[in-house]
């Protein structure tokens, strides 16, 4: 046994060096965003030096990015609040129903996901300004809804099939109509996957850059459009947008650890990236 | 027959949303495509297929075709190999496997934008750290970003690092459902790691290989927010896949007509290369949806 113990060894330190390696450009932005400039940019990158937090203070605070931290959590969340519950009434139907119309919904769904986003960019970008909507929530929150619904109804369709048909007969026999069936019976069996999705959902529409660069303005940007146009207006430009890609990344490491059981299924519908 | 009827009416406020948000604006899409269109010029002329034989004759067009097609190549290639290499490593170590996987699978989840800065910070030249690592060896390091060659290169990184970590984590996933005994009796006839992998394991998780491979082929085809953060397509059109062209068209040249239909061709493109890699994983295997 000894010899295997070596190569347990090796392949571990071999593992910790590749997620060292996958982990520094977030551990050197890091680093930047609490360095004075003159320290960032010493040859060879200094490791050692006084750490600061006043750029992030600046950055959240001074240079105003908690207005755009408002604006994507006023997107982010009215886009769960209505995708996830027209979805789940969606994938309820679809996990019930036989024959071949649900499997082609189904099929029609997936196809959706393939959509390149650009070409939906463009005609709701004409149609927004022809409806006056460029820099407004509804637009955008539409949009997001829509591009979420193939994940939502996929994943919430999974959890359906988990619960017993013998279930939803039993109610019937007991006078329940098909609404409390799904209301009464089947949806607090599911309550877990419900929060499950609307986590993954709510990363999505956090992480969203395309339609939010062509359908937000100054009134409605969200982080992803801020820090991508925050330019080099000043010296400490790159502590101050460090500061912020920092923050920005914070929810997301939160979201990890809370959801860390349930990623495998979660990306195998295809979320995080439409 | 009546809890059929009624479970119809469930799919309705979905169906509207998709029909008027997804569907709608697809359909006007096409139908834009036909037409002479400049956003604040003239009111659109009808010009058929115009605009398509214009993207024929485009050297521009052909030109994004072939990069889109390096850099989804190179990027899910170089995702697959590094992630099933690292999956099947996770797979033989037997402790801190958890911790490990967690921390690998960071950078999949970092808004897209954001991720691409924390690179843009690493290939930066002079103050990337990248070239502060480079020189302090006094070598002098490539333009990383404005150089054509590189450029593509670290596009292709970008899209790998935060890709990798989910190639990782679904092909793990897909190596712990193997059948154990299968391993052991050939661990028994003497065969080694490598053999194991790729006579017995691969094998058997090929549905999940072609499902995975199709999801990222997808998704790389329509990548764009790395590409603008890091180089918007440049240096002068290096990095110009055929999103990055069509959102230039649109967005800014204000050629509406023009981009619809190269965003219907990039449509095409992809459902076609879909299309042929789910029709080998069908042949392959009828159960992997």
């Amino acid at each position: 046994m000894r010899p295997s113990r070596t190569t347990q060894m090796v392949l571990f330190l071999a593992l910790c060096a590749f997620t060292v390696v996958n982990l520094t450009p977030i551990i050197w932005a890091f680093m930047t965003s609490i360095k004075q400039p003159v320290d960032a940019f010493s040859v060879p990158p200094k490791l050692i030096f006084t750490p600061t937090f006043e750029f992030h203070y600046q950055v959240w605070v001074e240079k105003e990015f908690w207005r755009f931290l408002i604006n994507s959590a006023v997107i982010a969340i009215s886009t769960v609040c209505i995708s996830v519950p027209i979805g789940t009434m969606a994938a309820f139907a679809l996990s019930r129903m036989r024959g071949g119309g649900s499997r082609g919904i189904l099929f029609g769904l997936l196809a959706m996901r393939m959509f390149p986003h650009i070409l939906l960019a463009i005609p709701f970008f004409v149609l927004a300004q022809w409806l006056s909507l460029i820099d407004t929530y509804p637009m955008m929150i539409m949009a997001l809804v829509a591009i979420n619904q193939p994940f939502t109804i996929w994943m919430m369709r999974s959890f359906f099939m988990d619960v017993p048909l013998e279930l939803d007969e039993a109610a019937r026999i007991d006078g329940c109509n098909l609404w409390q069936v799904f209301y009464q019976v089947a949806l607090p069996v599911v309550r877990p996957g419900l929060w499950i999705t609307s986590l993954f959902s709510l990363l999505l529409a956090y992480n969203e850059f395309l339609f939010a660069l062509v359908l937000t303005g100054p009134n409605t940007k969200t982080l992803p459009v801020a820090i991508a146009e925050y330019g080099a207006e000043d010296l400490n430009y790159w502590s101050l947008s460090a500061a912020a890609a920092i923050g920005i990344m914070l929810p997301i490491v939160l979201f990890m650890m809370a959801l860390q059981r349930h990623l495998v299924r979660g990306l195998a519908f295809g979320a995080v990236k439409g | 027959m009546q809890t059929q009827r009624g479970l119809w009416l469930f799919l309705v406020p979905s169906g509207l949303v998709i029909s008027l948000v997804l569907l709608y604006p697809l359909g006007y899409a096409i139908y834009l495509s036909f037409f002479n269109y400049y956003l604040g010029g003239q009111p659109p002329t009808f010009i058929g297929f115009g605009n398509y034989v214009a993207l024929f004759g485009d050297e521009r067009f052909w030109g994004s075709i072939g990069k889109t097609v390096l850099i989804v190549a190179g990027a899910v290639s170089l995702e697959f190999v590094l992630g099933l290499a690292v999956a099947f490593g996770l797979y033989k170590l037997t402790f801190g496997v958890k911790p490990l996987n967690l921390l690998m699978f960071l950078p999949h989840i970092v808004t897209p934008v954001v991720a691409a800065l924390f690179l843009r910070w690493i290939f930066t030249g002079r103050w990337g750290l990248l070239d502060a690592i480079i020189m302090s060896f006094n070598i002098f390091p490539p333009d990383w970003l404005g150089t054509p060659g590189w450029a593509r290169f670290t596009v292709i990184v970008a899209d790998a690092w935060q890709f990798t970590p989910f190639m990782i984590l679904v092909l793990y996933a897909g190596l712990n459902t193997v059948d154990n005994s299968q391993i052991e009796s050939a661990q028994m006839d003497g065969a080694g790691n490598w053999t194991i992998l790729t006579r017995i394991m691969l094998p058997a998780i090929k549905p999940l290989i072609l499902f995975v491979l199709a999801i990222r082929i997808m998704d790389a085809f329509r990548f764009f927010d790395q590409i603008y953060v890091l180089t918007a397509g440049g240096p002068g059109t290096a990095t110009e896949t055929l999103t990055m062209y069509t959102y230039a068209l649109a967005f800014r040249l204000l050629e509406i007509g023009k981009a619809s239909a190269l965003g219907v061709l990039t449509l095409l493109l992809s459902a076609l290369t879909i299309g042929l890699v789910i029709a080998v994983l069908y042949r392959r295997d009828k159960g992997a949806f």
